[in-house]
């Protein structure tokens, strides 16, 4: 038995098997709002808090704060203060996928947990920032977002309580960084999407000053789940420190990729079954298990490890995003760190210094190395770099990128020794 | 003098660029008008809509040059200054004049090995034009373009920041080309997940326009 459970009869509750499910009259036939009706009628905000917590909620953007105990991070209201929640729907982690079909196949979800979790931290309004390629999703959501309005479930006096809120789309316009909290805030103000240094944390100086809380897509779409079928039922979920169903994201060299809705804790081996196993019988290579920033496994490392928090940092690596990409042996790490070098270089915002000219040298040393030309000194010129680089800049973009070019070169030095010409000088590492 | 005084290296924003459009045309009609003020309206301060103004104005005009970045600021009474550095921060606000279909192909790590290069390779060979570049006819611009979220049906391209084309073929791109040739508007594809396939016998949406299934992604032969 797995941390999963019983995942073989596994019924799936973000993406329930209901055909036209972001239609809203499909939605409320199958007991939508009803939590979002028995909040607001029933339940003080802080029990909504509490209930959260019970369950063991983590965020599932990728950092994996506990999502209760973000939510309580909230200052006391006060009346002339407005209050806000931003939806980070910025999904631009490469190998992730998830976030844009949850949108697309059960928005609704979506929204009602968004005003779940407005009414338990006693939300003016939620900006939902979608990232700008998502321009027909962005359609699609507005649809359905007039229609929810026009039913009475966001706006004033909804369901006739005397709880307001609103939702308020915002579209991004391409930029990797809008998907860190406070550069997302720094967008939604209308400004360069520039990191903000922590301390203040957006709960006490958010956008425009006022307290706000940011959560991920998925994230808040757990919230009428919990109080649906309660914080219990969703702690007995999955693994035990890191509960509830996830949405794995599955890419790469397999047969069936596509996202799978399971609950956390599935043993990665598991997960490639499922997903048909690996394309034209190769054996694995390389698995990168929750998008491109978290250290890259090589496959003798995934025996026995489960897609949860403890599992996976005990293996050297990290949830992340849970957007999971599966390499073959005929991959060329070499050029996969090249383009992972190119992406960070790309999507430095320029901020600080470390990152912007530090992603950059990445990029023109693996280059370098991918052509041919690098010295087996490169190697430890670039593990220099990466010290150089992790926990000096404001936001943790920079540490994003030298996770997993370290760990690429630390895992996988043969190959990258091999590309690089012999050195008649000393090598370190 | 020295020669770089003179000649700045740089090319200013505001050292008297060419205009792209004429003053009759760098008004925004009253419909437009009113949709900016329910834009501004969301926002606490005028300076959130500067992205939905920055998008409409792309719309109109096609493209970002300074003097339409002019017209966002006075309709929003912000710097002329910050509608640049906005304008210019994000990737998908076009700065210079595209062709009327951009076509971003995805190459991040997913499309990279599952044949995104080769896509770009395809196409830069049947448009007769380097990735970054416009066609001489001026239709069609071919990008590479950052992860876009599409990983499992990779290969896959954005068309003019609108519909994704998924798992893409060099018969799949034929006919999408031949389908922009002859202006019919590209559907929005809905892809189909695994687990639907199994429960439910295929996609959720009945309205879907068009239906695309996760696929065993090609093998890459370039990979950069």
């Amino acid at each position: 038995m797995t941390k999963a459970g019983d995942w073989q009869s596994y019924r799936r509750v973000l993406l329930p098997p209901v055909k036209d499910l972001h239609h809203l009259d499909v939605y409320r036939a199958q007991g939508g709002y009803e939590a979002l009706r028995t909040v607001l009628n029933d339940w003080k905000p802080e029990e909504v808090t509490a209930e959260v917590k019970r369950s063991g909620l983590r965020g599932r953007g990728g950092a994996g704060f506990p999502t209760g105990l973000k939510w309580s991070f909230m200052p006391p209201v006060k009346p002339d203060v407005p209050r806000y929640l931003c939806c980070n729907a910025d999904e631009s982690e490469p190998g992730t996928f998830k976030d844009r079909q949850l949108m697309e196949y059960n928005p609704h979800l979506l929204f009602e947990g968004i005003l779940i979790a407005g009414y338990a931290m006693s939300l003016k309004a939620c900006y939902l920032y979608v990232r700008g390629e998502f321009s027909s999703w962005i359609t699609l959501l507005q649809n359905e977002l007039s229609k929810v309005y026009d039913a009475k479930l966001a706006g004033s006096n909804i369901l006739g309580t005397d709880y307001s809120m609103d939702i308020i789309m915002h579209k991004g316009a391409g930029a990797y960084i809008c998907g860190e909290e406070t550069s997302l805030m720094e967008s939604l103000e209308g400004k360069r999407a520039y990191p903000r240094i922590k301390p203040p944390f957006p709960a006490q100086s958010g956008i425009w000053g006022y307290p706000t809380t940011i959560n991920n897509v998925e994230t808040l779409a757990c919230a009428p789940i919990i109080i649906d079928r309660g914080g219990d039922w969703f702690a007995g979920v999955g693994a035990k420190k890191h509960p509830g169903p996830v949405l794995y994201g599955i890419s790469g060299h397999v047969n069936r990729p596509g996202v799978y809705e399971y609950p956390t804790g599935m043993l990665i081996t598991d997960l490639l079954e499922i997903a048909g196993g690996m394309r034209d019988n190769k054996k694995l290579k390389a698995l990168v298990p929750g998008g491109a920033s978290v250290p890259v496994l090589r496959a003798d490392m995934i025996d026995g490890v489960t897609m949860d928090v403890e599992s996976l940092h005990e293996a050297g690596s990290m949830m992340g995003t849970a957007g999971m990409l599966f390499l073959d042996e005929d991959t060329d790490m070499v050029a996969f760190l090249r383009r992972v070098a190119r992406f960070y270089h790309h999507e430095s915002c320029g901020q600080c210094t470390p990152c912007r000219e530090g992603t950059g040298w990445m990029e023109n040393l693996i280059t370098r190395i991918d052509d041919g030309e690098g010295n087996l000194r490169d190697l430890d010129l670039l593990l220099d770099l990466c010290d150089q680089m992790e926990g000096r800049t404001v936001c943790a973009l920079a540490d994003a990128a030298a996770w997993p070019v370290r760990n690429t070169i630390k895992r996988f030095r043969g190959d990258f020794e091999r590309r690089c010409r012999p050195s008649a000088w000393a090598v370190n590492t | 003098m020295a020669d770089f005084i003179r000649n700045p290296v740089v090319a200013l924003p505001d050292s008297n660029p060419e205009a792209h459009f004429s003053e009759e045309e760098l008004v925004f009609t009253p419909e437009e008008k009113a949709k900016i003020v329910d834009y501004v309206a969301q926002y606490p301060t005028p300076d959130g809509a500067v992205m939905w103004v920055l998008w409409l104005a792309q719309e109109k005009f096609g493209f970002l040059p300074p003097e339409v970045m002019r017209l966002v600021a006075t309709e929003l009474s912000l710097p002329y200054a910050q509608v640049y550095g906005v304008a210019t921060f994000y990737t998908q606000f076009f700065k210079e004049k595209k062709g009327t279909f951009v076509l971003d192909v995805c190459t991040c790590f997913s499309c990279q090995f599952c044949g995104g290069y080769d896509t770009l390779a395809y196409l830069e060979e049947k448009l007769g034009v380097k990735r970054g570049h416009t066609t001489p006819c001026g239709r069609y611009t071919l990008q590479e373009a950052e992860c876009l979220g599409a990983c499992g049906s990779a290969p896959m391209m954005q068309v003019s920041n609108g519909p994704y084309a998924y798992n893409l073929t060099p018969e799949k791109i034929d006919a999408l080309l031949a389908a922009m040739e002859a202006g019919k508007p590209l559907p929005f594809v809905s892809v189909t997940l695994p687990q639907d396939e199994d429960e439910m016998g295929g996609n959720r949406r009945t309205d879907a326009e068009a239906v695309e299934h996760y696929v065993v992604p090609p093998q890459a032969k370039r990979t950069q």
